[in-house]
């Protein structure tokens, strides 16, 4: 009798792990006779796990991995890349998709946590139709997948990976960064207050409570120091990522009194403090630099002359990209679809896109137009230079991205109804970073302050300039 | 560091007000019902959305703005009467009587259930709306501008402290409400209608954590991952005071708020750990918290 | 008859993981929270519910990762010392804790293990933030295998754990320090008088659990490659009371039976939803509702009626 009851509830599982070998169906069936074979050469699974599946035909649709928040706090940001991309592959698609190939993406939630997400790249990543992963948005995500990456030997290209630790050994043979990482984007920062505000005395930093935040305080800082080096840190407060109340740290920020307030907050958690600064005056007390800022110019009002950026060069109405038809379509299929004009994060993964299909062509052109394998496409990626919807990419060795820097102030326009980013400078991708190889912290230590004097000024970059 | 005692003091009284908003409903549900409704942070969330929808609805009708206050209100009534009774009747009634373990896991259950339906009906953008804030201007005090509504919070936290004492001690509901907390039989048996009380007493419960979270919004945004967080804050809070003592959510709201607000003003890095290690301080003196005992149910 | 299901289960696993080589991930940490799980389950006997356990489940974590970077290289070690490292915090935590009982037991626990959550996301230069730390690939025997081969060697180790402690657990569990667990629950006075020490019987059965929690957390380490402070977050404490009450806290594969059953549903919903934590939810109440005795329950019964 027992035996009944077992057998129900074994039927079931098996039922349940029959939908899941469906869903595997990178698997080839030879694989499934293996396990009738016996168990010998158990320790072997390892050589199963990875599908170096020469795949020389065209496949009917090739499958991207696309790794977002679509859940939680990190949502704010990871939604506008979510949906920059499926507008991005419908214009794929729309014409004639990579090398007649039409795209395909499996959207992966890095709310989920690491296992979840690891759990899932490996699932992606058994299924040869998925050639390349687009992953991803954290950088605490980035840095677990990265080895998996390596190991199971499938080009990953991440989004957004700020971190500057990702790539920093230079080792990585399928991991690449078409995008800036924290060293350029905060010594942009920095450049562009002590040109802007020279006497600067005092700053207070406000950052999420994760490495985004302490690295970004840290490449900062250290700037800063190593360009003026009077300059004083009178407050460094880290709140916890996703934190709806700043009402506190607002009061501590106001009895510093600082000359400046620094914050790479972002998503949600920049709507609300500057929602909740505003009214308290600390727009007013201080200057406020919010690295992320461009990302809620069209959510909250922000006040003028608030310092913005968007971490690289992604912003749709920069010169470059009102030059661009391309640019100038997307963002407004953008708006009429979604809402809103696309943010920084919307335009970083749409040039990440655009990254992985010129990986295609290009490898498609080396080997005489067949359908590349996931070696030809990382190949492809290595050293490429790829234009972009609002500038180039060029990969260097160590894989790291050389995107160009888009710093500026908020103006009243009335072109629009939310402010704009004025008085403009766009540093060029290669004069922040340090060669590959070197450690960026030291890098920044040995700057002085004539490191400034070469680079292009506030207000340089303007319509008609290129 | 003495020019910042003023701020400090203030900022204190105006994060225990929020802190306590958001604990008192899971206290006063607990002296009742003996539930320890894990789903409470759900609640509070819901309330806050469903606030923020309506007051967005109202900024962009362009109706008299001072309407967002009622509104506020009426958002957490408007929750409490709907998943108030639909929740005790459905759910927790079933785990009167049972083992901690069943109702943690029943309302556990419930939580994962209502965190997910608000991702699924309010999406996973923030809301906003901070009309109500913006409405009651500012004041400087002591060299740091506040906001009028912060010191609103202050005093509405003080209205529920005094008005749940007054509904418990002078009307009839509250002697009714007394009598099953301290002898649910007995109770019964002279005739008052338990599940009645059950019902009104757990709906109240949602409605205070509704109203903590739709008088959080003008304040503070609302975002997925709320709920989660104000549960072990709620939990910290009701722990400190004593599970079911509704003075002791308000004084154990003053030394979590004041704990964290001074970890924020002398070492910034602790300020998460702040409400934890306050709780567990506190329990360690007295594990059943300020006001609490072992035997006595008062309410 | 039952040992011949308990073999069959196990080498159905093995043969799953072969089948399926991503599975083998999932089907490792699925064993992993089963650990944690039955860990809760121990003190479930005794009615004691804890939401935070989900803190020594992390700590070995750490406990693992720190502990390579000391330059200790070896599995086997690692995992010894690891499981050690929660254990002994087991022990400290536990011998004040255990004082406690109902609600204010599972709220100290919440306390302590929240204490160590914000701790780990906010000590951010020893334990990376929120970035966590990893856990590299340590050398098996002395031998550095490449990732896909350890990653197997694991999920056998973790099988061949799996039946190994869980025939201790068992048999702790029948003997009088596990009868006494039963015992505390029913009626702790009458214990008391009988001249069993009830502190130093609940003190033994955390100190346990949270060495199986250890076991769990240092293998997810290292099938995970990584450490975050998520994995001591209170809602992963309340997954390991769901895993343990859904597997059915009546026996040790009760707890594994759980754990699987969790995780290839997580596996199956995610592809088809995002809102998968609904689904948990919801089989979490109709199984306490109307299965009390968890999805292990079903088998129980079935023995009861044929024999």
């Amino acid at each position: 009798m027992a035996f009944n009851g077992i057998s129900i509830v074994f039927a079931r599982c098996l039922s349940l792990l029959q939908l899941l070998f469906r869903l595997d169906r990178g698997l080839p069936p030879a694989n499934r006779r293996l396990v009738v074979d016996g168990l010998a050469g158990a320790l072997a699974i390892g050589l199963v796990a990875t599908t170096p599946v020469a795949a020389q035909d065209k496949p009917s649709s090739v499958g991207l991995g696309v790794f977002t928040f679509t859940s939680g706090p990190a949502a704010a940001y990871g939604m506008p890349g979510k949906n920059a991309a499926d507008l991005m592959i419908d214009e794929i698609n729309a014409k004639g998709g990579i090398g007649g190939v039409s795209v395909t993406a499996t959207y992966v939630d890095e709310a989920q946590g690491a296992q979840g997400v690891i759990a899932e790249y490996r699932r992606l990543a058994g299924d040869a139709k998925n050639q390349v992963m687009v992953a991803a948005l954290s950088s605490a995500t980035c840095l677990a997948l990265a080895p998996i990456a390596e190991q199971l030997e499938v080009p990953t290209v991440g989004w957004n990976c700020d971190t500057h630790q990702l790539l920093m050994d230079g080792k990585s043979k399928y991991v690449f960064r078409p995008n800036g990482n924290t060293v350029p984007e905060f010594i942009a920062y920095a450049i562009y207050l002590l040109d802007r505000k020279p006497d600067v005395k005092t700053v207070a930093i406000i950052n999420p409570d994760y490495a985004f935040g302490h690295d970004a305080a840290k490449i900062f800082t250290a700037a800063l120091k190593a360009l003026k080096p009077d300059i004083q840190i009178v407050a460094e407060l880290y709140p916890k990522l996703g934190s709806p109340n700043y009402q506190t740290e607002i009061s501590r920020l106001t009895t510093a009194r600082p000359d400046v307030v620094f914050s790479n907050l972002w998503g949600a958690d920049l709507e609300n403090f500057v929602r909740q600064a505003t009214p308290r005056g600390l727009f007013t007390s201080s200057q406020v630099i919010l690295a992320l800022g461009e990302t809620v110019l069209q959510r909250v009002p922000l006040p003028d002359g608030v310092i913005v950026g968007v971490l690289g060069d992604g912003w749709w109405m920069s010169p470059d990209a009102k030059a661009n038809p391309e640019t100038v379509k997307f963002a407004e299929a953008y708006k009429s679809r979604f809402g809103e004009y696309p943010v920084f994060p919307s335009i970083k993964m749409a040039n990440t896109l655009i990254y992985v299909k010129a990986a295609y062509e290009a490898a498609m052109q080396k080997n005489g137009a067949k359908w590349p394998t996931r070696a030809e496409l990382a190949d492809a990626m290595k050293g490429s230079k790829v234009t972009t919807l609002t500038g180039t990419v060029q990969t260097r060795a160590d894989n790291d991205g050389l995107v160009d820097q888009i710093v500026g102030v908020t103006v009243k326009t009335s072109a629009q109804p939310f402010p704009a980013i004025g008085d403009m400078v766009r540093y060029k991708g290669d004069s922040l970073l340090p060669q590959a190889g070197q450690d960026p912290l030291a890098w920044i230590s040995t700057l002085k302050p004539e490191f400034a004097k070469g680079l292009p000024k506030p207000g340089s970059y303007k319509i008609g300039e290129r | 560091m003495s020019n910042a005692i003023i701020p400090l003091l203030l900022d204190s009284l105006a994060s225990a007000a929020l802190i306590f908003f958001a604990a008192v409903g899971l206290t006063l549900v607990f002296s009742v019902l003996r539930v320890l409704n894990v789903a409470h942070g759900s609640l509070y969330s819901i309330g806050g959305y469903v606030a923020a929808s309506v007051c967005l609805f109202i900024a962009s009708r362009q109706l008299n703005p001072y309407l967002s206050f009622v509104a506020l209100l009426f958002s957490a009534v408007f929750v409490a009467a709907i998943l108030g009774p639909l929740i005790e009747r459905s759910l927790v009634r079933w785990t009167y009587g049972k083992s901690e373990a069943v109702q943690i896991l029943i309302t556990f259950g419930l939580f994962l259930i209502l965190e997910d339906l608000q991702r699924l009906v309010f999406g996973v953008q923030s809301l906003y709306e901070d009309s109500p804030m913006r409405l009651l201007g500012t004041s400087s005090i002591g060299g740091v501008v506040y906001l009028n509504y912060q010191i609103l919070l202050v005093a509405m936290a003080v209205l529920v402290v005094v008005g749940l004492r007054l509904l418990i001690n002078h009307t009839r509901l509250g002697r009714l409400i007394t009598a099953v907390v301290t002898d649910r039989e007995m109770a019964q048996s002279i005739g008052i209608d338990t599940n009645r009380i059950f019902i009104l007493a757990f709906s109240l419960g949602v409605f205070l954590a509704a109203l903590g979270g739709a008088l959080a919004t003008p304040t503070s945004g609302i975002a997925p991952g709320l709920g989660a967080d104000t549960m072990v804050l709620a939990f910290a809070v009701a722990a400190i005071g004593g599970l079911g003592q509704i003075e002791g959510a308000a004084v154990a709201s003053l030394i979590v708020g004041f704990a964290r607000v001074l970890a924020i003003y002398l070492v910034p890095s602790l300020d998460a750990v702040a409400p934890y290690a306050a709780m567990l301080a506190v329990l360690l003196i007295r594990p059943y918290g300020l006001f609490g005992s072992v035997t006595a149910r008062r309410i | 008859m039952r040992i011949i299901l308990a073999a069959a289960a196990v080498v159905m696993l093995a043969a799953l993981a072969f089948a399926a080589p991503w599975l083998q991930f999932v089907l490792t940490l699925a064993i992993a929270k089963g650990f944690a799980a039955l860990g809760v389950a121990v003190l479930l006997r005794a009615g004691l519910i804890s939401i935070g356990h989900a803190m020594f489940f992390a700590a070995s974590a750490y406990g693992a990762a720190f502990l390579a970077r000391a330059g200790i290289n070896d599995l086997g070690l690692l995992l010894i010392l690891s499981v050690l490292v929660s254990a002994l915090i087991g022990a400290i935590a536990g011998s004040f804790l255990v004082r406690y009982r109902a609600i204010f037991f599972a709220m100290l626990n919440l306390a302590v293990s929240m204490v160590f959550y914000a701790l780990c996301a906010k000590l951010y230069g020893v334990t990376g933030g929120t970035d966590g730390l990893p856990v590299p690939i340590p050398a098996v025997f002395g031998i550095v295998f490449a990732e896909p081969v350890f990653k197997s060697i694991l999920f056998y180790l973790s099988l061949t754990l799996m039946v190994l402690v869980g025939l201790a657990v068992h048999r702790y569990l029948d003997s009088p320090l596990g009868h006494a667990l039963s015992a505390v629950h029913s009626n702790e006075i009458r214990l008391e008088y009988l001249g069993i020490p009830v502190w130093a019987v609940l003190l033994i059965a955390y100190t346990i659990s949270a060495a199986l929690a250890g076991l769990g957390g240092s293998i997810a380490g290292f099938a995970i490659g990584r450490v975050v402070p998520d994995f001591a977050f209170w809602t992963a404490s309340g997954h390991l009371v769901l895993i343990a009450v859904l597997g059915g806290i009546g026996g040790v594969p009760g707890a594994f039976i759980g754990a699987l059953f969790l995780e290839l549903l997580h596996s199956a919903a995610v592809t088809v939803t995002d809102a998968w934590n609904m689904f948990v939810g919801i089989t979490l109440i109709v199984v306490i509702m109307f299965m009390p005795q968890g999805i292990y329950g079903l088998f129980e019964r079935k023995e009861a009626q044929s024999s």
